[in-house]
């Protein structure tokens, strides 16, 4: 699975450690997000959603193989 | 992401503060073989087997207890060091510990499957002691690295 996150915290002007606290995870967590080492549990992936107020479907992006 | 399984975060500290004397009183203790005087005391054992001796049942038996108190200790500590939450918890930590917990638990089984086939004798008896810790051990350093790790790769991207 892909991600946006990287470019949509750069439309909402949010660094790692902005977004971090507004899901209420850890930096490492969104930077793990956004090298794709680590694929959201689904209420994270809507939580983050929810900040860039777009559909989950904008910023999470399936690929071939999954 | 909660887990209800964990210790507040302050008993890591705790456990680290028992874990390390205790695991170098351990290396001491399986280098000199030491028996402290002052442990030599009765207790209360399910079972006990002399050597050459009957198996005795429920029963106090007076016996040194250095290996029991130092192998409590740490056993005690590696479990508060594994089992206690991070400062922050979410759901990536608990991914990275239960990952590091298959990873930990697969590691020791491969070393105890080596150990079995290539060591014999009373060698293979310390095999059996030392694999009593090793499942805890492997999985601190895991956990721990792979957190070192990430915390790493957050720092060299900002």
């Amino acid at each position: 699975m892909k991600n946006k996150i990287k470019i949509e915290r750069a439309i909402k002007n949010l660094t790692q450690e902005d977004l971090a606290k507004k899901v209420s995870v850890t930096r490492q967590t969104i930077n793990a997000m956004e090298a794709n080492k680590y694929v959201p549990s689904t209420v994270l992936a809507l939580k983050i959603a929810k900040i860039f107020e777009k559909p989950v479907e904008e910023i999470f992006i399936l690929e071939e193989a999954d | 992401m909660t887990n209800k399984l964990l210790l507040p975060n302050r008993f890591k500290k705790i456990g680290w503060f028992i874990l390390i004397p205790a695991f170098i009183a351990g290396v001491i203790l399986s280098i000199t073989g030491y028996e402290a005087n002052w442990l030599q005391t009765n207790v209360f054992a399910i079972v006990n087997n002399e050597f050459f001796g009957k198996t005795l049942y429920f029963q106090f038996v007076e016996i040194n207890i250095t290996n029991t108190a130092v192998g409590v200790l740490f056993l005690g500590g590696a479990m508060l060091v594994a089992f206690s939450k991070e400062k922050t918890e979410d759901e990536f930590i608990v991914n990275i510990r239960l990952t590091s917990l298959l990873w930990a638990l697969l590691v020791n089984n491969i070393l105890l499957l080596i150990a079995f086939v290539f060591i014999y004798g009373t060698t293979f008896f310390s095999v059996m002691v030392y694999n009593m810790f090793t499942v805890l051990i492997i999985f601190i350093l895991r956990f721990n690295y792979l957190l070192y790790k990430n915390s790493k790769t957050v720092i060299d991207e900002k």
